[in-house]
Order: structure tokens, then C-alpha cells, then sequence
């Protein structure tokens, strides 16, 4: 095991024990970012820029109806338009009744001959020499819909005698990954009632619930909603397919693409070594697509069009298309909560319903708090929506229920949410002493995170001067002014893996080597950062491209676990490649007719060190060479002057490393606590007559461990908070109830927030260094835009005396709890 | 125009279908008949000056002028991300004034002076620099609008005021919610703008 380094950890429950006292780049500010430029002035090329000679466009059928089946269909039309190269139909003897199977287990038939919902790419996809014509020739098709009734609620779904959602479902059989997944079978083909997702147990007991109560000084008692809502990404969703002979080569707007090499392995039985990923720049992202079984779909269909055509194949979504998945907070919980007069909440009882997909809602109360008596059942029903899933992060059903109770409880209470907080901050029904003693005797540091967040974050939005009693206090402008606070853990739930390549090239450059697709969380600068740090080289001397094929398995590219985990992978082979170039430092290289020196003659490895890309003796730093002038130091291949050993290669062992690093499974496993704390306050200002909630400012304060690139730490709060408030206040997918169809599929009627949305941002980095990962660093890229999803409702009940929680707090809602509409 | 029979090409006139036994012959004719160039332009045919490149293109009637940017022309920097005017990510400088190149037709644009990202950064135009310093970009699919929509404005107004850069990229949208770092970029760049303008 060369590869192995034994200071790094590869259990779980452990962390970085290699944490220099000083850094050079990690955590500096003013790092140039890698992508920077190229996104700036339009170089950054994105799957939708790709265009390859001859290459034809695919265009899909979707259903108008919120459930069909197809009774018939004449693509004859379609077929002869000019310019259209191949349909291929749901009936097609290739695709008939075959599934598209996904690494994550699910699977989804590649082109369905019925839909489950309005907006499902069903029946026929067009190739066509233009956009145009493929969607020209789709009007042509003439299909004869069975029309079915549908059910659009996940509550009354679950009622006897509801319409099938999705009559062709079967549950996956026993002894499959899907089956796995789910804890139980939910009641079978002729039920909406789903299996509970990801492995969870629909009930979930942990101490005594009834005991809990009985502990209680007040019960509180209320239901809360949230509704769907989605990603809407930058760039709409597309790839290429391109068949050289038996070699496939495919463009993936996808935050995994290597998975797709498995689905082609699957589907067409070619052999992975002949599949290559080309994975550009992803116009955004947050999980969400990538995570769904049927983002195999269109890609399986552009490989089949390009095979049949002989031509290159990009399948494109249009907006409204795009339109066709949620996330998976779309739950109706009802709470029973029991506390103490002091604030210590004895008991949350938690019964939720979900649409499509679940999460067990109670995990944040398990991880994060000293409450020792947790009940929550998972009650999960398919409707006629779209799928849903993680978009920026799974973890949105905990945070919904966690900010809901503590917020209520302190209300109730009349107590400042900030003091409930700190009450009842532990870790699965432990208490803080408990959490200090296992900081203690893991070797993290003893820090109390939540209370370091919360002083900085009241500090900061001037918390206790301006926090008052609910309705309490009215602006000169007539306006109702109110102050919001949530909290809850860092996402340390780092797991996954990574695997990385590093040479040092010729002329002295480091590449790193590694598959790993952009979302935009400036990971290709932070990890040349960490290489630098490690290898002693200047960062502008380090470069990662993270986009080619280099036949490894793609890092983790999950936003909050990548670098947590993918970190340590640069770690290590910026430890194994230093040791490397030092050995050849001070190794001579025998060949027969002549020796080369050592660049260090008479030293050890141990003897030297490296600095902004330049080797030195320890005791003599005169005593020097750039790393370039070592790994060039040879006399060159065969008989050919010896520069030109950059294209012979060299006559010594070129400096390739590689390294390999898992962290956790699903990162929540019991025992491994979650040490690091945020808190996110915010302040409004209601205006009674229209309902509108302004947000005037937000204060997002998060303890990352170590921030590896501030900037990028930043980038995540303040990005959140955005996509955070406009969840909250405004994002939602409107069906038109009488038919099921999706009205408002568009950018210009789904409202996200623009700059205009949110007042002044103020982010605070708090570093205790006690996350898992890398220099004691946690994930950041999902947390804040799920927490702040659900912000603004204790901020409204402060402003107005009244609870809305049933999320989006649209102006209609507001309006109603002041009893004005 | 020309057909050949019996061994004789004759030429005949586009305009008035008059037949010629020669091409002087017929040059003479459109020249001084129709008083115009040789040849009436296709139906389609535009040109435009786009980064300060003349083009003739000939265009079809439903194309946008994104369209004709991107995929035709191949500067991929102007952005497609709503498709309906909502977004801002296929902004590009049309005559001095920030437009929609999504919501306009290419066959519009004839005599068009055009300028997209790829122009501004060819230009080294301060605003680059301190988009990358001011990390405006995390995935990076609208940056390029928002490039184009501030030089826009720092071409119109070089002092904005913060209220009025924010104003102006109101309509921009941006899904991983960079808004804080544009202003202050914009601002940046405007005060290196007004440098250099000293510095001449």
C-alpha cells in the first residue's frame, strides 16, 4: 500500500491529525479563482455551447395530461418533414419495456408509453437536423391519449379510493438495490402508498415519547407546510452522444456523469474502458437532476438516435421541460412538542406526509440536540408531480422541522429563540458536557460552536437591541418590523469518495489529474490550493482542469462533501509526489554509458524542503534549484538533445502519484457527532396593507472548521441566503387543479429572488477546527440554502404576532394571518 | 442567371430578365438601368459589425439574433438560460444599449453595430479583471450577462452609484445568488476606468 498515508484518517470517526501550525494558501484571501476568468469574458464552455459536425438535435413528446397512457400513435408526418432524421417511438422493439438502470438503484423505463405527470417526456423523441424542425416535427405527431384521473395532493392520495397515481408501478423486488433503498414495501402496485426513501424506517422512536410529555411543562401543538418548489438552473438541461465505431463519447450537463459511463455499459453492453465523459462547465446545479433516476433517460435516447443516424446527437430540454422536478421538502408535518417552562424541550413528536419522496424529518433533533425523547412517523405518497429530490441537499425535511419547533417553542415560551438554542444544544439527547468530553477525547478542539455563532451573529445584526416581543413593534413607514433567527449544525455529514491523479510535468507544473464535475464552488482553485500548500509550490505553478475524462472514477461532487472529502485525496498526493521529487533530488540515475548526478549531491530527502516551487537544503537555504530545474535535470532520451525530454519523456521515473480517500458512508451514522454550529439571523419589515415581507438584512454566520477558500465560504452564504429567502417568500410550482397541468413552468412567473430581493448580507466565518475534514474543516455548499429556506417564518411571527407557516410566506398568506383576506 | 444553349451562354438580367450575350454586357446594363451593384442581395441577407468584425450572413426570418450569435457564429459567451426575455444571460450591447439578443430577431439587426463578452474581454476591458477578483461567478452561466449589462451602463454612466448599478442588473438573474459581489466589481471597475481616463 504505497499509497497509504498513515496520518490521514480512513475511519470515519476520525480526523486530519496533519494540520500545519501556519499556511501559506489555505484560508488566504485573494487567491486568483482558476475559473475565474473564463467565466468572466464567456470562455467557459457548458454542454449547451457544444456543437460537433453533423450533429443533430433531439426534441421530446411530453404529455399535456397530468396522467396518460397512449392508445395509439402516427408519427408517419413527423417522419417524412424535411430536415427530420429518426423518431424513435415508445414502441420501438429496442426500447420496449426496457429500463434505464441508475448506480443509485432506481430505475425508469427510457421512453415510456404513459406519463404520471403534466410535462413528462413520454412517447417519441425527434432527431432532426435543428432545434427547430425536431419541434416542428413533434406537433406533427398525432397521439391518442387515454386521459386519466390523477390525484395532485399527497394527503388525499393517501384516502381510499384516490385515483392511482401510477398505475404501471411496481415495487422493486426484493433483493434489488431499489428494494434496499426502501425500508419497507409500502403497499404494493395498487396503492399510492410509497416504501419510505433512503433506507429510513417509517417510524422513527427514540427514548420514551409519552414520558417526554409527561416531563413537559407546556405542550404545543401545530401543523406546517411546505409546497413544491424546484431548482430551476442556469443552463437548461442537455448532452451529446457520439459513436466512434464500438467507442461512445458523450457531453453531460450533469453533476455525475461518470455514472453514466455504468448506464451505458448497461444499456448498450459495451465495455466501460470504451466510454468517455466529457463533463463542461454545469450552468448550475444543486444535486437535484443528477440524483434522479430519470436524468439517465435523455442520454440513453441520444445514444440510441446517434447509432441509428451515424451522427452526433444532443438532446436539449427547453425551459419548460426543465420544469419537471422538485425538491423534496414538499411535506405537511403535524408537530406535538413538549418543553419545560426554563426552555428545555422533554419531547417532538412528528407525523409527515410527503409527495414523491422522503427524508426522515427528525434527524436534526437526533444530531443536534439533548432532547431526549424524539417520535416521527413518515407517511409517503406518489401524486401526479414531478419527481422530486435533493436540490441543495437532502436535508431540507430535518431543517424545515427543526427551525418550525424551536421557533414555536420559544415563542410559547416568550423566551429569546437565541437562549432556547443554547438549551438545548447536544447531540442525540446528550448534553454539552457530554459533546466537550468527546471533543476531548477524539482530539478536537473543546469549543462551544452554537454559542460562538450566536454572539457573533446578535453582535452583528444588533440582536439585542432591536429583537422585541411578537407585534410588538410598528416603523415610522407604518411597517411591521420583526427579527428571525435559525440554527442548527454544519453539514458534516462528509462522505463519498475521491480518487486523484498528480504529475509533475517537465517543465515543472503540477497537474493534477482527476474527473470531477464544476458546480461552481470554486473547488478547481482549493484544490490546487491544498497541492500548493502540501508540495510547497507556487499556485500559479498547480493546475487542475476538471472537466476531461482521465479514465478515473469522478471525485465526490456533492456540494458540501466535495472538498471534505476530495481534499484529503489532494493531501495525499501532495505528500506522496514531495517525497517523490525529493527522492529524485537526491537520487542519481544510472544509465549505461553514464551517470546523472543528483541535483543534490551527498543529501537525503530528509535533508531538504520546498518553498514557492524552489528546492533548498534545510541547513543552507543558498543551497537551492527550482522544481523545474530538478524534474528537467536529465540528459534526455536516446540521442536527442536533452530538451527534448518534455516530449521523449524523461530518463528518470516521471513524479506520478495517486491517492484514494473515503469519508463516512451517508455521514450521519451514529456516534459521529456533528461538532461545528451555524446560526442565520434576519430582520424585516412587514407592510400590513399588501402582505409584502421586505428582508433588510441577513446575518449568516457559520463555523466551517477551517474556511480552505474564504471567498468560496462566502460565496455559499450569501449565495444561499438568496436562493434561501426565495424559497421562503416565493418559490412555487402552481398546478391548475381542475387538470393537473404546471402554470407557471417559466423564469417570468416561478419567482426566484433577483438582486433586488434581499436587503444587506452580512457573512461571518467562525473557524473552531472541529469538522472532519481536511484541516478540520466541514461542507458548506448546501446548508445555508436550505436552513434560510426556512428563516423568514419566525422573523413574520415577531413582525406580526401571528404564525404563516405554510411555506412559500406569499402576501396572500401573510395577509390572511392578520385577518385581512 | 446565365444559361447555356446551343453552345451560346446568355445572361439574363435578375431585375428585368432582359437577356445579354456577355457579361460586360450585362454588367453594363444592371449598372446603368437599375443604377445599383451587380447583384440584388438574397432574400435574408443581413450585415452587422459585431465586436468590431463586419459580417454578411444570411439569416432565417425566425432566427434570434442569440441564435445567430451562438450557434452560427460560434461566440458562445451570450448565455441561453429562460428563452423569454426574463433573465438577462443573453444580453449583448445592440448600438450602444443593453437588449435581449433572445427576444430579438437577427434579421432585425441589419446594420447593427453589436457587442458581446468575447469583445469586452478582447477590449481587456477593467470590468474582467474585477469580476474574477470580486468572485462574480460561481458556476458561471449568467456571468457573462451581467459582464455585458455593466459595461453597458459604465458606457452610458462612468460614476454610477451603487443604487444605480444594482438598478441597472436588477433584470439579471443569477440561480447561485452572487448579487453582492457585482456591485462592488462594477464600482471597482468604474473608478479604474476614470484612472485610465486620467492617465490620457
Amino acid at each position: 500500500m504505497g499509497q497509504e498515508l498513515k496520518e490521514m484518517p480512513n475511519n470515519p470517526m476520525e480526523h486530519d491529525k496533519y494540520i500545519p501550525e501556519t499556511f501559506n494558501l489555505v484560508g488566504k484571501r485573494g487567491i486568483r479563482r482558476i475559473d475565474g476568468y473564463r467565466k468572466a469574458s464567456g470562455k467557459a464552455i457548458y454542454t449547451r455551447d457544444v456543437q460537433l459536425p453533423g450533429m443533430l438535435y433531439a426534441t421530446f413528446l411530453t404529455s399535456p395530461y397530468a396522467s396518460a397512457r397512449i392508445k395509439g400513435m402516427n408519427t408517419s408526418k413527423a417522419e417524412a418533414l424535411p430536415g427530420v432524421r429518426a423518431v424513435l417511438r415508445y414502441d420501438d422493439p429496442e426500447i420496449r419495456g426496457k429500463k434505464v438502470i441508475s448506480t443509485y438503484g432506481g430505475e425508469e423505463e427510457i421512453l415510456s408509453g404513459y406519463a404520471y405527470f403534466q410535462g413528462q417526456q413520454v412517447g417519441a423523441v425527434v432527431a432532426a437536423d435543428t432545434e427547430d424542425i425536431a419541434n416542428e416535427a413533434l406537433r406533427l405527431i398525432e397521439v391518442e391519449w387515454e386521459e386519466r384521473p390523477f390525484v395532485l395532493e399527497p394527503e388525499d392520495a393517501l384516502e381510499s379510493g384516490a385515483p392511482l397515481a401510477r398505475p404501471e408501478w411496481i415495487p422493486a423486488p426484493k433483493g434489488t438495490i431499489s428494494a434496499d433503498l426502501s425500508a419497507t414495501q409500502g403497499e404494493g402496485a395498487g396503492s399510492n402508498k410509497l416504501p419510505v426513501s433512503f433506507g429510513f424506517a417509517p417510524v422513527l422512536r427514540f427514548g420514551d415519547i409519552e414520558k417526554g410529555f409527561k416531563e413537559a411543562d407546556k405542550i404545543i401543538e401545530f401543523k406546517a407546510r411546505r409546497r413544491y418548489h424546484g431548482c430551476a438552473d442556469a443552463e437548461m438541461q442537455s448532452g451529446i452522444t457520439r459513436w466512434e465505431g464500438e467507442c461512445v463519447e458523450v457531453w453531460l450537463h450533469h453533476q455525475h456523469p461518470y455514472e453514466h459511463k455504468w448506464t451505458m455499459h448497461q444499456w448498450f453492453d459495451i465495455p466501460m474502458n470504451q466510454v468517455k465523459i466529457n463533463s463542461p462547465y454545469n450552468g448550475a446545479m444543486f444535486g437535484g437532476w443528477n440524483w434522479i433516476d430519470y436524468s439517465m433517460i435523455p442520454q440513453c435516447v441520444s445514444a440510441i438516435l446517434a447509432k441509428r443516424t451515424g451522427r452526433p446527437v444532443k438532446w436539449v430540454f427547453n425551459r419548460r421541460d426543465d420544469f419537471t422536478f422538485g425538491q423534496m421538502d414538499v411535506m405537511t408535518t403535524d408537530f406535538k412538542v413538549g418543553a419545560k417552562r426554563d426552555g428545555t424541550i422533554t419531547a417532538v413528536k412528528l407525523k409527515t406526509v410527503y409527495a414523491n419522496c422522503s427524508f426522515e424529518a427528525a434527524l436534526h433533533f437526533l444530531e443536534n440536540t439533548s432532547i431526549p425523547h424524539i417520535y416521527s412517523e413518515t407517511l409517503l405518497a406518489q401524486v401526479n408531480r414531478g419527481p422530486t429530490m435533493a436540490i441543495r441537499c437532502e436535508q431540507a425535511p430535518p431543517s424545515f422541522c427543526f427551525s418550525h419547533v424551536f421557533n414555536h417553542v420559544a415563542a410559547e415560551l416568550k423566551m429569546d429563540p437565541t437562549e432556547v438554542a443554547l438549551k438545548n444544544d447536544g447531540t442525540e439527547g446528550e448534553d454539552m458536557e457530554y459533546l466537550a468530553e468527546f471533543k476531548r477525547s477524539h482530539g478536537f478542539p473543546v469549543r462551544d460552536s452554537l454559542r460562538e455563532c450566536i454572539e457573533a451573529g446578535k453582535k452583528a445584526i444588533g440582536w439585542d437591541e432591536k429583537w422585541h416581543p411578537p407585534g410588538s413593534k410598528r416603523l415610522p413607514n407604518g411597517r411591521m418590523h420583526g427579527m428571525g433567527f435559525v440554527w442548527t449544525h454544519e453539514w458534516d455529514s462528509t462522505r463519498g469518495a475521491g480518487v486523484a491523479g498528480l504529475l509533475i510535468q517537465p517543465d515543472g507544473t503540477v497537474s493534477i489529474i482527476a474527473l470531477r464535475s464544476d458546480i461552481g464552488v470554486n473547488a478547481e482553485t482549493t484544490y490546487c490550493q491544498i497541492v500548493a500548500e502540501e508540495l510547497g509550490m507556487r499556485i500559479e505553478d498547480v493546475f487542475f482542469r476538471q472537466q476531461d475524462d482521465v479514465y478515473l472514477p469522478l471525485m465526490t461532487p456533492d456540494g458540501s462533501c466535495n472538498l471534505t472529502t476530495n481534499g484529503y485525496v489532494m493531501k495525499k498526493v501532495a505528500k506522496l509526489a514531495k517525497k517523490k521529487l525529493l527522492e529524485l533530488a537526491t537520487s542519481t540515475v544510472h544509465l549505461i554509458e553514464s551517470d546523472i548526478p543528483p541535483a543534490f549531491p551527498g543529501m537525503k530527502p530528509e535533508d531538504l524542503d520546498i518553498k514557492e516551487s524552489v528546492i533548498y537544503a534545510k541547513v543552507d537555504p543558498s543551497n537551492k534549484k527550482s522544481v523545474a530545474e530538478v524534474v528537467k535535470d536529465v540528459k534526455g532520451s536516446v540521442i536527442l538533445p536533452r530538451e527534448y525530454a518534455a516530449i521523449q519523456n524523461t530518463t528518470h521515473e516521471p513524479i506520478f502519484v495517486w491517492a484514494w480517500h473515503r469519508q463516512g458512508r451517508l455521514g450521519v451514522e451514529p456516534g459521529r457527532h456533528h461538532l461545528c454550529r451555524q446560526a442565520h439571523f434576519c430582520e424585516i419589515e412587514v407592510d400590513p396593507e399588501t402582505g409584502e415581507i421586505e428582508v433588510t438584512k441577513v446575518v449568516n454566520v457559520n463555523d466551517v472548521g477551517k474556511a480552505i477558500s474564504p471567498e468560496a465560504v462566502e460565496g455559499q452564504q450569501y449565495g444561499g441566503t438568496y436562493m434561501g429567502i426565495g424559497r421562503n417568500r416565493s418559490e412555487e410550482y402552481i398546478w391548475d387543479k381542475p387538470t393537473g397541468v404546471l402554470l407557471n413552468g417559466n423564469l417570468i412567473d416561478y419567482k426566484f429572488s433577483t438582486m433586488g430581493d434581499v436587503g444587506s448580507i452580512e457573512t461571518i466565518i467562525v473557524e473552531t477546527g472541529m469538522g472532519y475534514g481536511p484541516y478540520g474543516s466541514v461542507g458548506v455548499g448546501e446548508d445555508i440554502g436550505t436552513v434560510t429556506s426556512y428563516l423568514l417564518e419566525s422573523a413574520v411571527y415577531n413582525a406580526i404576532g401571528k404564525w404563516v407557516d405554510d411555506g412559500p410566506l406569499t402576501p396572500d398568506k401573510v395577509l390572511k394571518a392578520l385577518g385581512k383576506a | 442567371m446565365n444559361e447555356t444553349r446551343n453552345g451560346l451562354t446568355r445572361y439574363s438580367c435578375p431585375y428585368c430578365s432582359n437577356t445579354f450575350d456577355s457579361f460586360e454586357a450585362i454588367k453594363s446594363h444592371i449598372i446603368t438601368d437599375h443604377k445599383t451593384e451587380l447583384l440584388p442581395e438574397p432574400e435574408g441577407m443581413i450585415k452587422l459589425t459585431i465586436n468590431a468584425q463586419k459580417y454578411k450572413i444570411r439569416v432565417e426570418p425566425e432566427w434570434t439574433l442569440y441564435y445567430l450569435i451562438h450557434d452560427q457564429l460560434g461566440l458562445t459567451g451570450t448565455k441561453l438560460m429562460c428563452d423569454h426575455g426574463a433573465c438577462g444571460s443573453c444580453t449583448v450591447i445592440m448600438n450602444g444599449r443593453a437588449i435581449l439578443s433572445c427576444m430579438t430577431l437577427a434579421i432585425e439587426c441589419d446594420g447593427k453595430q453589436i457587442e458581446t463578452v468575447e469583445g469586452i474581454a478582447a477590449a481587456n476591458h477593467p470590468l474582467i479583471e474585477e469580476y474574477v477578483k470580486h468572485h462574480c461567478m460561481q458556476c458561471g452561466y449568467c456571468t457573462p450577462g451581467f459582464v455585458v449589462a455593466a459595461k453597458a451602463l459604465l458606457d452610458k454612466n462612468p460614476h454610477p452609484t451603487e443604487g444605480e448599478v444594482r438598478e441597472a442588473l436588477a433584470g439579471n438573474l443569477c440561480r447561485c445568488g452572487t448579487y453582492p459581489q457585482h456591485p462592488k466589481a462594477i464600482l471597482e471597475a468604474a473608478k479604474k476606468l476614470q484612472d485610465l481616463v486620467e492617465v490620457k
